[in-house]
């Protein structure tokens, strides 16, 4: 065996082991922490912390009342206590209903209609997997909230103002603006998949427009529907960003809570809440990928003429011009008065809140939040999630491209950060590493800024591997059997000839741990000990209350940040957004 | 060096069996063709051949030596496929580089040089700096070629390369592959569904059936004396006439009647019972004075050189060529004992 080769079979496996490793130590080892530590009670394992959660009203309210009395189901019919966990299942409820209703007209007008910009506005519906939230946030807050657009507006005209923020609304409101251009793109991307000549044959076949419609393209888009819904369900039903900003400790969901816990130190309560909560978004993103892996179809059909959005008013184009009134509030009025904000103060247009983001560290106390230090937080740890993020999810993309036993074990693995809430990591980050560890007879402990890239790298490596894996398996197989054929090794053709044609999916992937190290905020607060640490998204949330017009400054370069980071993928990446 | 065989090899998949014990054995040197339908097993046993696929029982031998565990990039071999499989992000000239890597240039060459040579081979001088998408078809399959050649392998192994290109093209290319074959006498395994290619270029063919080898020889040995039925149908076009052997007379015929026609055949001394035998349509004739028969004409197509007609006898069909034109509609042909072939 040639020197070379023996590096070759040696590169692999040990690329192999440091990114299962890393794995382990980032992700698998803190959640199995926090895991521990919901049952673990002064040393002791037990389950009382889950049955004293499981019994008790504020959690699960009725439910909880009606383990000890089932009559209580009856009594208090139709009012049901909700609980925490009632309340965070019926708020994600609503959020899905919403979400659907003003995403299946904008799916309508996409697949249907033909009108400039389409194209661009197609690709902006994949905007919301890179948006932060806490940007959704805040610019909610710079819409709807005590000063903001609306009720600036409201008072021009001599109207009572509303206050939105801390209400159920606006929680709502917030996740459908983020989800709704999901389920829009999913259910587009189906509805042009819909052959006209099915419409045709029905209509043919004596149908009206409207039965064709009803019979042959609905039952067709149905399953993306559902699957847009069932995603939506499971991201209202984990976020975290959008509630604590704008429904506060009064409207709070599982995840707000285990972060209140957090904060007051009782790290048991926290972990148990963590772990039901993860129970159920497992569950629920198993059922999920089970149920999306049986509708995958390549299609190739011919889609229906696409109607003019400009001519004569029919009713259908008024309904689709009505639509883009709605969805131009809804979508672009957030992001529009957030801009607005930021440049507008008491004395009409000003730069102060810009300014502000420079000069506040000169005079900063050390328990106020430096602007500056935030924003450069967040780039340094945008380029050390590149450093670790990046390789490792290349190496899975390859790994989950090969044919071999035991390869879904892997991919499950490898996927199941998808599934798990960035504030449970943060938490088991929390206390396994930056609180210490003791193995071998020492003590390890990491700094916050290293627990946060490595937080940041769990959530965004899946965004490469989900990127570049099927730009690797798009490659003709026969271009590595011809390279092998003429004596490259395995290895040897992966450097060569393979990754160099998938350098677009991974500047892609850069692009996508890039944003979103940068919009990450569920375990960055958590992580983030002192305000050395903090990052741009943290700040925000910080100055949410106080100060407005620094946090819509802060909001609107974290949005440039997100933009310039969206055009890279969208112009290099093919896969990953599925739709 | 450069003789190849293979000895009952058998491939499964999961539910198909690709390879049902394929024998074949394969001299240094020799353009060996295996043709046939799709789904035959001509490209599993070349990629058996390269060590893409490994076979489920059976042996590969390289000059006499197993080479079961070998992985491809060890066996020396060239491949040049279909779809060219270029790579997209290299020239032509560092496409045809790419193997000297792992390979030093043969005759002491530097690796210029032998990219020079090997351009010039294939005709296309000059075009090295080229990106492989600026190359027509044609061009792209003749550096896939210089690109499997570079490396001297004992073996090159073409897996259908021109049945992207057009018709004229192929004839053109077919031409340039069997010339350089012979220029370098490397040993040549080609892979084609078009039987009229598998006889113009190759020194000898295997005809290849449902994983199964049917008949190896030389293009005139399978196109005048095809062993199997599959053989006489599938190779150049026939007449398979089946029918009963009622006697033999002294001249060494056999009388075969096939639905109350009795046909003499000369092949046929040791049949009876059931018997198969073939005319090619060359071979019948309306002038023809033995084992005549009546048919009705059905389709004409002018061929330039010749005239084919389909007609019916009874109710199969029959196919014969004319040099003269034949403007009648009811023709009586025939064909001479000695040029029907019993299967």
């Amino acid at each position: 065996m040639r020197p070379r080769r023996v590096v070759e079979r040696v590169g692999a496996p040990l690329l192999a082991v440091v990114t299962l490793g890393l794995l382990g130590l980032m992700f698998f080892y803190p959640v199995w922490l926090v895991l521990i530590e919901s049952v673990r009670i002064d040393g002791r394992y037990a389950l009382t912390a889950f049955s004293d959660v499981l019994t008790d009203e504020f959690y699960f309210g009725v439910l909880a009342q009606a383990l000890s009395d089932p009559t209580v189901l009856v009594r208090s019919f139709p009012n049901y206590r909700l609980g925490l966990f009632g309340f965070t299942a019926y708020q994600a409820a609503l959020s899905t209903i919403a979400a659907v209703a003003l995403g299946l007209p904008g799916a309508y007008v996409l697949a249907r209609f033909e009108f400039p910009g389409r194209r661009t506005i197609r690709s902006l519906t994949a905007l919301p997997f890179v948006m932060p939230t806490i940007l959704v946030a805040i610019g909610f807050v710079a819409t709807f909230g005590k000063n903001g657009v609306l009720n600036v507006a409201l008072r021009g005209v001599g109207l009572p103002t509303l206050e939105l923020r801390g209400t159920l609304l606006i929680i709502v409101l917030a996740h459908a603006f983020y989800d709704a251009p999901l389920i829009a793109r999913i259910t587009a991307a189906a509805w042009e998949g819909v052959d006209s000549e099915m419409t045709e044959t029905a209509r043919s076949l004596g149908a009206s427009p409207f039965r064709a419609v009803r019979d042959v393209v609905i039952p067709q888009l149905l399953p993306a529907i559902l699957t847009g819904a069932v995603l939506t369900f499971i991201f209202s039903f984990m976020s975290f960003a959008i509630v604590l900003a704008l429904g506060g400790l009064s409207k709070a969901t599982v995840e707000v809570w285990v972060y209140h816990k957090i904060t007051q130190l009782d790290y048991e309560t926290a972990s148990t809440l963590a772990v039901l909560e993860m129970v159920f978004s497992l569950a629920l993103t198993y059922a999920y990928l089970r149920y999306e892996a049986r509708q995958r179809a390549a299609s190739t059909a011919r889609p229906a003429e696409r109607i003019p959005l400009v001519g004569s008013a029919t009713k259908r184009r008024l309904f689709a011009w009505g639509y883009a009134v709605v969805a131009l509030v809804v979508f672009v009025g957030p992001i529009a008065s957030l801009v607005l904000a930021s440049v507008t103060g008491s004395e009409g247009f000003t730069l102060r809140n810009y300014r502000f983001l420079v000069e506040r560290q000169a005079s900063a106390y050390s328990f106020q939040v430096k602007p500056l230090t935030a924003i450069t937080n967040s780039l340094l740890f945008g380029l050390g999630t590149l450093v670790v993020a990046v390789p490792m999810g290349i190496f899975l993309a390859i790994v989950s491209t090969r044919e071999f036993r035991g390869r879904k074990l892997i991919d499950t693995l490898t996927m199941a950060p998808f599934a798990v809430s960035g504030v449970v990591v943060g938490l088991g980050l929390l206390r396994g590493f930056v609180f210490g560890t003791e193995a071998f007879g020492y003590r390890f402990t990491i700094v916050g800024p290293i627990a946060i890239v490595a937080a940041h790298a769990v959530g965004a490596y899946p965004f490469v591997t989900r990127t570049v894996a099927p730009a690797l398996s798009g490659i003709d197989d026969s271009l590595v059997e011809s390279a092998r054929s003429l004596g490259a090794s395995r290895a040897r053709v992966m450097l060569d000839v393979e990754l160099p044609l998938v350098v677009p999916a991974i500047l892609a992937g850069m692009a996508f741990v890039f944003a979103i190290s940068i919009g990450e905020f569920d375990s960055t607060v958590i992580l983030a000990t002192g305000d050395s640490s903090y990052t741009m998204p943290v700040a925000i949330e910080r100055f949410i209350g106080r100060r407005l017009g620094p946090a819509t400054a802060m909001g609107v370069v974290l949005l440039v940040v997100t933009g310039l980071s969206f055009t890279v993928i969208d112009r290099l990446g093919e896969g990953g957004f599925g739709g | 060096m450069g003789s190849l065989s293979l000895d009952s090899v058998r491939k499964s998949f999961a539910d198909t069996v690709a390879l049902d014990g394929v024998t074949l054995d394969i001299a240094e040197g020799e353009f060996f063709t295996l043709v046939g339908p799709s789904g035959c097993g001509k490209t599993t046993t070349l990629r058996t051949i390269a060590g893409l696929e490994s076979p489920t029982s059976g042996t590969v031998r390289f000059d006499g030596e197993n080479v079961a565990g070998v992985p491809t990039e060890d066996r020396d071999v060239g491949i040049v496929f279909q779809n060219y499989a270029l790579f997209p992000h290299m020239t032509v000239s560092e496409n045809v580089a790419y193997g000297l890597n792992f390979a030093d240039p043969p005759n002491g060459e530097s690796v210029e040089e032998r990219v020079a040579d090997l351009l010039d081979l294939v005709d296309l001088s000059g075009m090295g700096e080229r990106e492989p998408e600026q190359l027509s078809g044609g061009q792209q399959q003749r550096v896939a070629l210089a690109r499997a050649l570079a490396p001297a392998p004992e073996i090159l192994l073409l897996d259908e390369p021109m049945s992207a290109l057009d018709a004229r093209l192929r004839e053109t290319l077919r031409r340039q592959i069997k010339r350089i074959q012979q220029e370098l006498d490397v040993t040549t395994v080609y892979v084609t569904h078009d039987q009229e290619e598998a006889l113009a270029i190759s020194d000898r063919l295997a005809v290849m059936n449902d994983g199964c080898v049917e008949q190896v020889g030389t293009p005139r040995a399978v196109y005048q004396e095809p062993a199997t039925e599959f053989v006489a149908a599938f190779v150049g076009e026939n007449n398979l006439f089946r029918g009963e052997a009622v006697g033999t007379s002294d001249d060494g015929t056999t009388t075969v009647s096939v639905e109350d026609t009795e046909f003499r055949v000369a092949d046929g001394d040791l049949a009876t019972g059931a018997l198969t035998f073939c005319v090619r349509p060359e071979q019948l004739s309306v002038g023809a004075t033995e084992n005549q028969f009546q048919v009705e004409v059905d389709t004409v197509e002018f061929l330039g050189e010749t005239t084919r007609y389909y007609a019916e006898w009874g109710d199969r069909t029959v196919v014969f060529r004319t040099p003269e034109p034949e403007d009648r509609d009811v023709l009586t042909l025939g064909f001479d004992p000695s040029d029907a072939r019993v299967l």
